[in-house]
């Protein structure tokens, strides 16, 4: 906490990590390209078994709760979709230096480049899954609306955050190492505690608190509100905006203070 | 003109979950390097540099002479800007290209041209360059129809060519070079030879670090001699070759 701060490096290390936007934007694609390799389906794989989890649960989970499957199954799955691109950020920026030892200890770059391969990675994956939402609305209906635009402004929201956290949680993991367990623990609990199975109408005033003091319900809601066609709430935008700055607050004040350790600690 | 200058570097080198036998252990084995800070608990450190200064400028060739464990690496490292020192400071002027092992950046399950690609972009060429170079990398390799397929079909010689085209291939102001520019058969090897000369021909500075007493004699016009992190001989080739081989 003591270490002489160097903004400027910091400073400079996300501005030319995020502009060499033709670096990561292959990267990114590259890692996708690879999961195709030797498989007919590629990364459908994983949008299949997605698929085949929402449609299963789904009807299940509507019959439980004596809810009408043409809203449940369209609510379950954009929640699971958006879910599953928020976790695999988390979860991937935990190792983000960790990964690429092999290129830190020998190169001098920009290590924000890695966490926007990250994010890119996972917002290609979270297109092929969009797919998903695609058939659960040849059953349910589409519902396109003005607001469904506002996916735009939601996804640029979580690649800017995602960009942070990569940075933020690759910095703690690379040196304790412990880090990623507690994250992945908490993600394995938040995924039941964030209404994406269920709806905050459902857990009633009482379990409000749940809801409003979610962080990550409120990222997931900006982009999962367009996907079915309504506005985000005036708080969802309110929250993650703050959590933006904060976030961004947060990463400056460590990064520029144990960037030079990223490769000691590796 | 380009520039490298290192002033009174120090480097020490964080030792995680290092157990109180292992330390003593350590401590025997490098001579008292090891070192436990007192402000910061238990924590160990490894004292991988200690004071080092250079002042490099246009047309300086420098070679690092050392045994094992003296700290070329490390020197190499904090000159091509990885390790920031833990006290002192560098000053670069100049593109520093580093080459530790020949291919940065290499994925065995994407095709010899999609590495080629890659590999540029981290050895910091643009896109442009690299298409400009490729028809010169595709004809030093010699890999023809292979470099269609993935890496991984390859054998370690092909890899290491492809790789070794590529890292030559480069235009550096600061050349960063461990000795591990190995080159495969010996036909290959006169090639390789001829590549590795025209590399350092353009460059501006160069700092090699090898055991080999012919290579820095070939490439280097000053020496220095390493021994447990400090420089120990400073000077003309011959000379601190010279103390080395006593």
């Amino acid at each position: 906490m003591f270490v002489v701060p160097n903004y400027h490096e910091a400073v400079s290390d996300f501005s030319k990590g995020i502009l060499n936007w033709k670096m990561w934007g292959r990267l990114g694609w590259q890692e996708n390209k690879r999961r195709y390799r030797r498989t007919i389906i590629g990364p459908f794989w994983t949008t299949l078994s997605l698929g085949i989890f929402i449609g299963v649960l789904g009807i299940v989970w509507a019959k439980l709760w004596n809810q009408d499957p043409k809203i449940f199954l369209p609510y379950l799955c954009s929640g699971m979709i958006v879910w599953g691109l928020i976790s695999s950020i988390i979860n991937e920026g935990c190792s983000v230096f960790v990964s690429a030892e092999g290129l830190i200890k020998q190169l001098r770059f920009p290590y924000s480049l890695l966490a926007c391969t990250v994010v890119w990675r996972n917002l290609i994956v979270f297109f092929h899954n969009l797919v998903i939402f695609f058939f659960v609305s040849l059953y349910a209906g589409f519902n396109l609306t003005w607001s469904s635009f506002l996916i735009i402004p939601g996804l640029a929201l979580i690649f800017i955050n995602g960009i942070w956290v990569s940075v933020l949680l690759g910095l703690f993991c690379s040196r304790y190492r412990d880090i990623q367990q507690v994250i992945g623990s908490i993600l394995t609990v938040s995924v039941f505690v964030t209404p994406i199975f269920f709806t905050p109408e459902q857990l009633g005033a009482r379990g409000l608190f749940i809801v409003d003091f979610n962080l990550l319900f409120h990222y997931l809601n900006i982009v999962r509100a367009p996907i079915l066609g309504k506005a985000p709430d005036a708080l969802n935008w309110l929250i993650s905006i703050s959590g933006t700055f904060l976030g961004w607050g947060m990463t400056v004040f460590f990064f520029s203070r144990f960037r030079r350790r990223i490769p000691y600690w590796l | 003109m380009a520039s490298l200058i290192l002033e009174n570097v120090i480097v020490d080198f964080p030792i995680y979950g290092a157990e109180k036998s292992f330390r003593s252990a350590l401590k025997a084995a490098t001579g008292g390097l090891i070192r436990k800070e007192k402000n910061q608990g238990d924590r160990v450190t490894v004292r991988a540099l200690e004071n080092i200064s250079l002042h490099l400028h246009h047309g300086d060739r420098l070679g690092i002479i050392g045994h094992n464990g003296a700290g070329k690496t490390t020197l190499l490292r904090v000159c091509a800007g990885v390790y920031e020192p833990t006290q002192g400071q560098v000053f670069f002027d100049g593109h520093v290209s580093a080459l530790f092992n020949t291919a940065p950046g290499l994925d065995p399950d994407d095709t010899g041209y999609e590495n080629i690609y890659s590999c540029g972009l981290f050895l910091g060429m643009t896109y442009e360059e690299i298409t400009r170079k490729l028809s010169d990398i595709e004809e030093f390799c010699g890999l023809g129809e292979y470099l269609s397929l993935p890496v991984r079909t390859y054998s370690a010689g092909m890899s290491m060519r492809l790789g070794f085209a590529l890292a030559t291939s480069i235009d550096p102001e600061i050349l960063v070079l461990d000795e591990g520019l190995g080159a495969g058969d010996a036909k290959f090897a006169e090639k390789a030879q001829k590549r590795v000369d025209a590399l350092i021909d353009r460059t501006s500075i160069l700092v090699l670090a090898s055991h080999s007493d012919s290579l820095i004699q070939t490439f280097c016009n000053k020496a220095i001699l390493m021994e447990s992190g400090k420089i120990i001989r400073e000077g003309a080739v011959d000379e601190v070759l010279e103390a080395y081989n006593q």
